[in-house]
């Protein structure tokens, strides 16, 4: 039984990128077949960002990256289209663009339950599909139920910041490795690959790396 | 992408995000370098009087 390739996802909430990264490195990993663990870390692309940021995110985008608002339209009409090319129905006329500390906070939590994963994908769908709001902590503990967390755990934990650490953990490592933009996957703590990338490229690193533990195997039995 | 990456990159380049809306933008990205007090002739001086401060208090 040989040990699963390790792949480590810097990704934000609220990365549009990242969502229809998720679905590509997946279908990628199917593609390679082989064992695969996979661990999420925070990235926070707006860290100033009110909770209740009073408008949509076209005004978001407007007023912090200066972006002319035909323009963002235009992003947004591309990046909604790319993710319907991979299964992802964007509704940007819902989408609450928030603050995602606690997001992330609850990210840690899950993984310290073993449900990181499932946690990530119910943040993502309910941010970008599903109107949710992903910045207030009764929101995000009504919507840690649905992965099986107990809801006033989560509030506790959230309440106290009890994983606030961690999360700044990661944004600090995300820093010292140079990532600016996410997605971001390091795979086997070996191969970067920035952006959401197609499938086969995901599949191709995992099958290097995979390759890449097996010399040394192969030139250990041919010695013998 | 930094070039302080310790990864070897793969993939397309041009999937990455570039000045997109999931890049930090370089102003917050690469935060201004603390000033030298070695070389600010006020922030030495309130460096000096900071260090006086500590001294008379220990």
């Amino acid at each position: 039984m040989s040990t699963p390739i390790k792949v480590d996802i810097w990704s934000d909430v609220q990365c549009p990128w990242c969502y229809i990264g998720k679905r590509k490195f997946e279908d990628g990993a199917a593609q390679f077949g082989g064992e695969v663990e996979v661990e999420y870390h925070s990235f926070e692309l707006a860290p100033d960002t009110p909770v209740d940021f009073d408008g949509s995110p076209k005004d978001f985008l407007s007023q912090r990256k200066g972006i002319a608002p035909d323009q963002v339209d235009m992003m947004l009409d591309r990046v909604t289209g790319i993710a319907k090319s991979v299964g992802l129905d964007y509704d940007y006329d819902h989408v609450h663009q928030t603050n995602t500390i606690k997001a992330h906070e609850l990210l840690h939590f899950a993984k310290s339950k073993g449900v990181q994963l499932e946690m990530k994908e119910a943040l993502l769908k309910a941010y970008f599909i599903d109107g949710g709001h992903v910045g207030r902590i009764e929101d995000l503990a009504d919507l840690a139920t649905t992965v099986g967390l107990d809801r006033d755990e989560v509030v506790a934990v959230l309440e106290a910041q009890t994983y606030l650490a961690d999360v700044k953990a990661d944004v600090a490592q995300a820093e010292a490795y140079g990532i600016q933009g996410v997605p971001f996957f390091v795979i086997d703590g070996k191969y970067g690959v920035s952006g959401a990338q197609e499938a086969a490229a995901f599949a191709n690193v995992l099958e290097q790396a995979r390759s890449e533990r097996d010399e040394p195997a192969a030139a250990t039995q041919d010695a013998s | 992408m930094s070039l302080t990456s310790p990864f070897q990159m793969v993939g397309d380049p041009a999937a990455a995000c570039v000045g997109d809306v999931c890049e930090i933008p370089q102003a917050a990205a690469a935060p201004t370098a603390p000033e030298d007090t070695d070389t600010n002739p006020l922030l030495s001086e309130h460096a000096l009087v900071i260090r006086q401060l500590d001294e008379n208090r220990v």
